[in-house]
């Protein structure tokens, strides 16, 4: 397993950097670019470049853009921090915040506890077991409109879990048209989804953990859950941490789920910051408004990003 | 869960208990995958019912009659050949630039010393927590002020440089031992020859993978696409299920039969190349999306 660590990239270049010895001296054609030195340079700069023109200067200019009152058409005037002002007594905002944090509350721990049974599941002995995990990891990698979609026609008022609630004598329960319920489908179809993912990742952090560690706890008269708390999980911490960094920058930037199963409704309870951004920008065209909505939301996730880099230390175990 | 017995338990009872262990648990696991996979089985079924009885009074998996013609309908309904040739050509394209322009960064990465290389591959290495999506508005204005919106051009370029890539070739590059490098560069070979001649060829599997991401990736794309790309003709199969299924009055058996079509292809990619995109995934050089 080798994962990047995320606040030690240096380490990651000194470890790099053993491979590639100098280029020997050029001994029958001159070099391209001023010499071996800089031949680097024309290998990097494609990439380089794209990183820079479409990942990294989008980022800083959607910063910029927040404090201005842009649209598509019209002018651009520098309106300093009124956005800003403005977000803080729009409740349409507010709102899309606390939705996207309750979606975040709820999902990421299902997410990532479910990842983890199942892939201490599908260490056990099963019949099959490539093929189970194959059955999970396919709507993790099919196109989120398409499931979303599917679970739509599902959760109808008439739909097939309503009737088999019916057979059992409940519901129907208005999952589309009740906004605590319809909350509750965005985030089981986004578990459904994207869990099978997450459980590869984990499976292969348990599968590195040598048997002999394990064999030897048994020996000391270590219990199931004594090798658990003691053994399996600061070992796979390190995949564990790196899954759930991941899986909270995407869990705020939800935008799929919500736009075709309920469309940011029913009254805005399903409203994800992403959605609400979305529809600023593109239905309102206020292009400005919704940089600053960006720069909150880049702001949310980036505290969250740090303050799990800084708790890594207390739990996170790199041998 | 089974117990990881030590290899000294041979009695009779132990083992019986162990085979009845196995049993259950196979059967528990592979019922719960039936569970799951229900909605995607569900969706199969109602895309081959008639209309009237996608919403039966009981639950039935086969209609009246089956109708494979709701295919071949989505096809009109949905306009789905269309959407289904511009998402292959969309795909296909991303694919091949995003393979040129990772095993370019890669090999810089993991083969060649330049001046400057750390801090690159720190920005590199920085730019896989930004959240992508949160900039998509600069990205539109700026492909709008140039003209580009509503082009394949635009709604291409942005993907192709996500640092997850080149990460992925780098991990597989530095594997490869120097004395193959130098005995090429004794031969004369230039840094594009070694590259070329040496490199890729041993890095072929991890290529592929890459591809399977990359192509899949792009499939799956929704956000960028909804907003870069207007006109119709040049939507992909995400934006078109998506327009389908948001208008009143869904025709939800030909959407599903859409919904099948977009899926069978990801389910056959998976199947086939389970254990490589297992790997990838587990080697973590992929964050989630």
């Amino acid at each position: 397993m080798t994962f990047v660590r995320l606040d030690r990239a240096e380490e990651e270049v000194a470890d790099g950097s053993v491979a590639p010895p100098d280029p020997p001296k050029d001994r029958l054609r001159r070099r391209p670019l001023g010499g071996p030195r800089w031949v680097g340079w024309a290998f990097v700069l494609p990439g380089l470049i794209g990183l820079a023109v479409f990942i990294v200067i989008p980022q800083i200019a959607s910063l910029i853009l927040g404090f201005s009152d842009s649209t598509l058409l019209g002018g651009t005037q520098f309106t300093g921090a009124e956005n800003y002002a403005r977000l803080l007594r729009d409740p349409q905002f507010l709102n899309s915040v606390l939705v996207t944090a309750i979606f975040v509350l709820v999902y990421v721990p299902a997410n990532i506890a479910i990842s983890m049974a199942m892939a201490m599941w599908l260490k056990t002995r099963i019949a099959g077991r490539n093929w189970i995990r194959v059955i999970f990891l396919i709507p993790a990698l099919s196109p989120m409109v398409a499931n979303a979609a599917v679970f739509r026609l599902l959760f109808q008022q008439d739909g097939v879990i309503n009737q088999a609630l019916a057979a059992i004598g409940l519901g129907p329960i208005p999952w589309l048209s009740d906004g605590n319920w319809a909350l509750a489908v965005v985030i089981g179809v986004s578990v459904w989804q994207s869990f099978g993912y997450n459980m590869i990742v984990l499976g292969a952090g348990l599968d590195s953990i040598s048997p002999d560690v394990i064999a030897a706890s048994k020996i000391d008269g270590a219990g199931r859950v004594r090798r658990l708390v003691s053994i399996t999980l600061p070992l796979v911490s390190p995949a564990l941490f790196f899954t759930t960094v991941l899986t909270v920058i995407g869990a705020w930037q939800t935008f799929a789920q919500a736009y075709v199963i309920t469309g940011g409704g029913p009254g805005n309870s399903t409203m994800t910051i992403m959605l609400y951004l979305y529809q600023t920008a593109f239905t309102n065209n206020e292009l400005g408004y919704a940089s600053a909505i960006a720069t909150v939301l880049f702001l949310i996730i980036a505290i969250f990003t740090l303050f799990q880099l800084w708790g890594q230390k207390k739990w996170v175990h790199y041998d | 869960m089974t117990d990881h017995q030590l290899p000294a338990s041979g009695s009779r009872w132990r083992r019986r208990g162990r085979t009845v262990g196995f049993a259950a648990n196979t059967t528990v696991a592979w019922l719960f995958a039936l569970v799951f996979s229900f909605p995607l089985i569900w969706t199969f079924f109602t895309a081959l019912k008639p209309g009237n009885e996608v919403f039966g009074a009981q639950i039935s998996f086969i209609g009246s009659k089956v109708l494979w013609s709701n295919f071949v309908d989505a096809w009109t309904e949905v306009d789905f050949g269309r959407l289904l040739v511009n998402s292959l050509v969309v795909a296909a394209i991303s694919t091949v630039l995003t393979l040129i322009v990772a095993t370019l960064t890669a090999f810089a990465f993991a083969r060649l010393r330049f001046p400057g290389r750390s801090a690159i591959f720190l920005l590199f290495v920085i730019t896989l927590t930004l959240p992508s999506e949160v900039a998509v508005v600069p990205l539109f204005l700026g492909f709008d002020q140039a003209g580009l919106a509503d082009t394949w051009f635009a709604l291409i370029i942005p993907g192709l440089f996500g640092a997850f890539g080149a990460f992925l070739l780098r991990q597989f590059m530095l594997q490869i031992p120097g004395e193959l490098e130098e005995a090429a560069r004794l031969d004369g070979a230039s840094t594009w020859r070694l590259l070329i001649s040496v490199i890729v060829p041993l890095v072929r599997p991890a290529l592929s993978v890459l591809a399977i991401f990359a192509f899949l990736g792009s499939w799956n794309s929704f956000l960028w696409p909804l907003i870069i790309l207007n006109s119709s003709d040049k939507w992909t199969i995400p934006i078109g299920i998506a327009g389908f299924t948001t208008q009143t009055g869904t025709q939800w058996e030909l959407l599903m039969a859409a919904c099948v079509m977009t899926i069978a292809p990801v389910v056959v990619v998976v199947v086939f190349a389970q254990r490589q995109l297992v790997a990838a995934i587990g080697a973590g050089a992929f964050g989630g999306r």
